[in-house]
């Protein structure tokens, strides 16, 4: 098959330039999920009334629709509901001068913080119920318990499934376009209809997803080897 | 592309819905076309993956390796962009003209391949490897050990994981419409269009009601399968 070569390289550097906005969004959804779903998984945990059939509920929304759909109606009700809260508040905000990356956050967020309050929960579930109690018979506060012994061991427990979290969520990036976001998608897709040489550009887009899904893993699996490292002491 | 002026109006949704349910149809015939293709595809990478051959398992493995990297979108359009190209300059045959579902259902089953090749073959080491050379010795055939002995225990095994497999492909195949496809999502958009922008975020609630209610339908069905067909191991175990 004929491919303009010519074309894939320039058109790789322009890709290259929307990687920085992949991660930024991945990042900042996980670091704002990630208090939220370690809320949300204790909640579970716990059995805590009234909220814990809304978390129920709540997931089960995130993890049954499809993501598309999520950013479509986020992206949809948004900017009425911003303009209510501003005329509301008396801001002195143009909402149609938000930069849409923020839409971006907001929905990769919601999506980030379900996923996440499972993965949690399992992780938390993993450790012994033991370790509480012992931890509790020596003296420490609930609190400590959970920082010092608890989580320390989720975390790792954890580290598989947020692998595939981080893999999934990089991946669901792509949709950001459909916000107007220039991430890796985006100016890809920009290049591709730029003289109809949709196939180039999108065979550049795949390769940079793979470069990065691959080293994500990569890195996932190396913090696994260290700090699951204590792990192995109990089979020698 | 907001309309401001008019209220949100929750009845529209229920309005709505009969419209959009008469593109279920699409939606479903993507899911289950790729789904059928899928698995057989999913059955010769599992094979390569169980090889003796080392090349092998690097293609069976490589495979699925790259599949998980790629996001769905971006296979969708290769696809689609690609592979009439492909076929125009390599077999000299145009597929332009091709049904989108043909381009959908393709894209699918290459990805649906990929994540139920890694289920089979966990379920088909799960299952002991004396079963079959049980199987073998009172005079099956290796295939008949495999068809009666091995299948039917390892789909147990795999059921949970291709439930969840099929769910994900479920919510993936809502990706149809960024080609043209008019499914639920494609038809739910041309509705949008026809009321000049407006009534955007009813259509998409309902379009959202509608798969949050096929995730937990098929949810509850492949529970109910895996029930079904554990029902011998049960008894063995009570």
């Amino acid at each position: 098959m004929e491919l303009n070569y010519d074309f894939m390289l320039k058109t790789m550097l322009v890709v290259l330039g929307g990687v920085p906005v992949t991660l930024k969004i991945t990042l900042v959804s996980l670091l704002v999920a990630a208090p939220i779903s370690f809320f949300m998984a204790l909640v579970r945990i716990y059995e805590v009334k009234i909220l814990k059939q809304f978390v129920k509920v709540y997931v089960s929304f995130i993890r049954g629709t499809p993501m598309i759909l999520q950013i479509l109606v986020v992206y949809s009700l948004m900017p009425s509901l911003l303009n209510n809260a501003v005329k509301y508040f008396g801001w002195q905000v143009n909402v149609f001068e938000v930069d849409p990356i923020i839409y971006v956050y907001i929905v990769f967020s919601i999506n980030t913080i379900a996923l996440l309050s499972e993965v949690f929960r399992s992780a938390l579930l993993s450790v012994n119920e033991g370790q509480i109690e012992a931890g509790l018979s020596i003296g420490m506060s609930i609190t400590q318990v959970y920082i010092r012994i608890i989580i320390p061991q989720a975390m790792v427990a954890a580290l598989p499934n947020l692998c595939n979290l981080a893999v999934n969520l990089i991946k669901n990036t792509s949709l950001a376009f459909l916000m107007t976001v220039k991430d890796i998608t985006a100016t890809g897709k920009i290049a591709a209809s730029y003289g109809y040489n949709y196939i180039e550009a999108y065979m550049d887009v795949f390769v940079v997803y793979l470069v990065l899904c691959t080293i994500i893993q990569l890195l996932f699996k190396f913090a696994e080897e260290h700090v699951g490292a204590f792990r192995q002491l109990k089979y020698n | 592309m907001h309309c401001f002026m008019r209220p949100f109006d929750p009845l529209f949704i229920i309005e709505v819905l009969p419209e959009l349910m008469q593109y279920l149809w699409v939606t479903l015939t993507v899911v289950v076309g790729s789904v059928v293709f899928g698995t057989l595809l999913g059955f010769v990478l599992t094979a390569l993956k169980l090889s003796h051959h080392r090349m092998y398992r690097m293609i069976g493995d490589g495979y699925t390796c790259v599949i998980r990297c790629t996001p769905s979108i971006i296979l969708l359009f290769i696809v689609f962009y690609g592979l009439p190209k492909f076929c125009l300059e390599v077999f000299d045959y145009d597929i332009n003209e091709f049904h989108k579902m043909f381009f959908v259902i393709t894209t699918f089953t290459l990805l649906f391949a990929a994540s139920i090749s890694e289920v089979m073959r966990s379920a088909y080491l799960a299952i002991d490897k004396g079963q079959y050379e049980a199987a073998v010795s009172i005079g099956l055939s290796p295939f008949q050990a495999l068809y009666r002995i091995i299948l039917p225990q390892g789909a147990i095994v795999a059921l949970p994981n291709f439930g969840n497999a099929f769910i994900t492909l479920l919510k993936e195949g809502a990706l149809a419409y960024t080609i043209g496809l008019i499914d639920l999502l494609g038809s739910g958009n041309l509705i949008i269009a026809h009321n000049y922008g407006s009534y955007a975020l009813e259509i998409y609630i309902a379009l959202s009601v509608i798969y949050w209610g096929m995730a937990i339908l098929f949810e509850k069905v492949f529970l109910g399968l895996e029930d079904r067909l554990s029902r011998y191991k049960k008894t063995r175990t009570a």
